[in-house]
């Protein structure tokens, strides 16, 4: 009981942020859905209509949705639905950083000293993680609920709860997953291999829809046990047996992930891959590059560096594939031909990849500064700082030198995708207007910048709480730029968000003006993590 | 005045950093003369890793100051470090990072550091820096943090529990190599738990209790007087209880 208290303890803020989420994400997907799917029967099925028509060229992520004309349909499509990845997501982080994490911490060697066995260990902690995925579940079905009730509907609530065992039972499935394939690696690659094996996973299932020679695996994948219900819209199904083929996942994979905890080595994997043979050297490194402010910075993360380049240019390319079919598509939708007349007079490909893109670069340009912002947090936390600032460097220079390092990596990462981009989509027969591209991928930098300000004042101010706060930062700012237009919210409203500033470079080019609120938030965030910084105590 | 401070390698006054509660540093007026080797002593929580810590810059003082080679230990930040090698009571964690990769991070930053010396304390010390952090043991991790303070053969040492972790061999072996840099010329300044160890290094010792200095005692007296032990439990004598309850 004590080793479940502990495990609760110890996974309180994921609980509390992912429930959080959960409850926001279908609220305010409930509450949009009155705001945009219109009043009258009519115009709720030409949503429906437009709703259907667009999910098909997202098949290959989500199942196409059933009832897009109403809210129960359009939740279950846009809430709930997305809510099983996340929850995949948590489950992954918390499984390995229960596996490998608490291990290199010491966590679990001071459990296991209390006479606690491996099993037990095992269970109290995949029950702890029952328990917050299960409140997260309820979260969701509680914003549903106030969605629902603000637009006047009744809540279907036998469906809810259908709706909300599934996604408790897929978050369970793949942390019981995660938590095997970590006892089988390293702690450096535990969460790497689980991710890329959830990943695989869900590939399996999802792309089964647009590739059948995929459909004979996909009973392999929780993900097909969780679409096999859609409780929530009239007229839904709910398929036990898929809910429960998810808890027995769950249990056996739990149960196997305690046996292989049993047969290994506290802190060594279950499979050991022989490495080579080790030559002892006394001398230090002789790379020229730790010498080199910023350079060395950068040499430090080259293989994170070489990871988010290349993801950036296989999403880059991806997207340069998907725009052609996208367009075809928007053009056979009635209600987008007005709207997309409005590119008539511009060429209607750039446009789009313009407008796709440039989204979702926006998206993992913020995630890189928060992963820099985590590793500054940490390097506070865990007494990095303390010994660079045990060297004759000033707190100020070390503030400027992270980020200009995060500026030389944000550079580089823009120019490999802004490359794969221009010359993917010249072979597809896009022209873009090369000036532009450099211009919005350049443009990349200062977004950044904005993230990293912030986050650089938030390290200085509180390291261990400036991960969440950038994040709730990052996702306000999201949420804003998304729905202020939709609940027409005045224009000043719009303009606090750093994804509206900046705008559409490759459409329109670069506004100045947004350009220079973004330098200024950057060196007011800059300016005031220097301040900070020199008048806080380090590592207290 | 100003030839005393420009001497002393440390000198306080009244220097204090207020945790509240009855707990930190208060008004210690303390000063180590250049070449000399001073001990600190004093059980958990007396408050010798916040001196080191206020010397090093880390934290700021609630009142007081502090200076090491006439130089202001906030102000001149920077200066003092360029004099000074530290090692942290809690070795960082330094991750996937090489033995040899770190050295040669912290090396760069700090500018100046000769390799053959780097080479000369990690063959001593038998320390393989091809290596990473995340697979030294705790004795090795602590190996590291000593050649880290003792690469760029600085003029002051700022040591916090140094031989916490390692073996008596390496322990000796630190030992020399404390006496070997205080030969050279440089002032050390040590915080231990262990008595004999401070007795034997160190010229004078000085003994906290609650934040405060309550008395520093010359290691090299006469027989007659009484010896650091007795001086040590003199203060710290009170009565506990013998026996755990049932």
């Amino acid at each position: 009981m004590s080793s479940l208290l502990f495990g609760l303890r110890l996974s309180r803020w994921g609980i509390l942020g992912f429930s959080l989420a959960a409850l926001i994400s279908t609220f305010i997907q409930a509450v949009g859905f009155y705001q945009i799917a219109g009043h009258t029967p009519a115009e709720h099925a030409a949503f429906g209509a437009s709703m259907i028509t667009l999910s098909s060229q997202f098949v290959a992520l989500f199942p196409t949705p059933l009832r897009p004309d109403t809210v129960e349909g359009y939740v279950q499509f846009r809430g709930f639905n997305p809510l099983a990845i996340i929850f995949a997501v948590w489950a992954l982080a918390s499984a390995t950083g229960f596996a490998r994490g608490d291990e290199e911490r010491g966590i679990v060697e001071s459990e296991l000293a209390t006479g606690t066995t491996r099993p037990a260990l095992v269970a109290a902690r995949a029950g702890a993680f029952a328990i917050g995925v299960l409140v997260a579940s309820a979260a969701a079905g509680a914003g549903f609920v106030f969605g629902v009730e603000s637009g006047g509907e009744s809540v279907p609530a036998r469906g809810l709860i259908e709706a909300c065992a599934l996604l408790a039972a897929v978050g369970l499935s793949a942390y019981a997953i995660s938590l095997l394939v970590a006892q089988l690696a390293s702690a450096r690659a535990a969460t790497a291999l689980a991710g890329a094996f959830l990943l695989a996973l869900f590939l399996v299932n999802s792309l089964s829809r647009v590739m059948s020679s995929l459909s004979t695996w996909r009973w392999l994948s929780p993900f097909r046990y969780y679409e096999l219900s859609q409780p929530l819209p009239p007229g839904g199904y709910f398929d036990v047996r898929g809910l429960l083929v998810l808890l027995a996942i769950a249990i056996v994979a739990t149960a196997a992930a305690a046996a292989a905890f049993m047969l290994r080595d506290l802190g060594a994997p279950l499979v050991r891959v022989p490495s080579p043979r080790h030559r002892p050297g006394f001398g230090a490194s002789s790379v020229p590059f730790w010498n080199v402010p910023v350079a060395r910075g950068l040499y430090e993360r080259k293989l994170g560096l070489l990871a988010w380049s290349i993801a950036m240019a296989v999403l880059a390319w991806v997207f340069v594939a998907l725009t052609r079919t996208i367009v075809q598509v928007l053009l056979s939708i009635p209600t987008f031909v007005p709207y997309l007349s409005v590119f008539v007079h511009q060429k209607l490909y750039p446009a789009v990849l313009g407008y796709t893109w440039f989204d979702v670069a926006q998206l993992m340009f913020a995630a890189l500064a928060i992963t820099y912002v985590a590793r500054w947090s940490s390097e506070d936390t865990d007494g990095r700082l303390e010994m660079l600032l045990s060297t004759p460097q000033s707190r100020a220079a070390i503030v400027l030198e992270r980020m200009a390092v995060l500026i030389a990596a944000s550079l580089l990462v823009a120019a490999v995708s802004g490359v794969v981009l221009f010359n993917a989509s010249h072979a597809a027969g896009i022209d873009l207007d090369a000036r532009r591209l450099v211009e919005a991928c350049l443009l990349l930098v200062p977004f950044v910048l904005v993230f990293a300000g912030a986050g650089s004042l938030l390290a200085a101010w509180n390291p261990r709480a400036a991960v969440g706060l950038l994040g709730a930062f990052a996702f306000a700012s999201y949420l804003d730029n998304e729905l202020a237009p939709i609940y027409k919210l005045p224009a000043w409203v719009q303009s606090l968000s750093a994804f509206k500033l900046v705008g559409t470079p490759l459409l329109n080019g670069v506004d100045g003006r947004s350009l220079a609120l973004m330098l200024l938030l950057a060196l007011a965030g800059l300016g005031s993590s220097i301040l900070v910084m020199q008048r806080r105590d380090v590592g207290a | 005045m100003l030839v005393e401070m420009a001497l002393a390698a440390i000198r306080t006054s009244a220097l204090t950093k207020d945790y509240r509660a009855g707990r930190g540093l208060f008004d210690l007026d303390l000063q180590v003369s250049s070449q000399e080797a001073f001990g600190y002593l004093g059980p958990n929580g007396s408050g010798k890793t916040t001196t080191i810590r206020l010397l090093m810059g880390m934290i700021r003082p609630t009142r007081g100051s502090a200076y090491v080679f006439g130089l202001d230990c906030i102000r001149d930040s920077a200066q003092v470090k360029r004099r000074v090698g530290y090692l942290p009571g809690d070795v960082p964690q330094f991750g996937s990072l090489h033995g040899g990769e770190i050295v040669a991070y912290l090396g760069g930053m700090r500018g100046g550091v000769d390799q053959r010396h780097v080479r000369a304390i990690a063959e001593r010390f038998d320390l393989d820096l091809n290596r990473p952090f995340r697979e030294y043991s705790s004795g090795n991790k602590q190996k590291l943090a000593i050649l880290l303070a003792f690469m760029h053969q600085p003029d002051l040492l700022i040591l916090d529990e140094p031989t916490s972790g390692l073996d008596p061999l390496n322990q000796q072996e630190f030992y020399n190599l404390l006496r070997e840099r205080q030969k050279a010329g440089a002032t050390i300044f040590l915080s231990s738990h262990v008595l004999s160890e401070v007795e034997h290094v160190c010229d004078r010792v000085g003994i906290l209790r609650s934040g405060r200095l309550v008395h520093v005692h010359a290691v090299d007296m006469a027989e007659t007087e009484p010896s650091l032990e007795e001086v040590f439990l003199s203060f710290f004598a009170e009565p506990r209880p013998k026996a755990l309850p049932p």
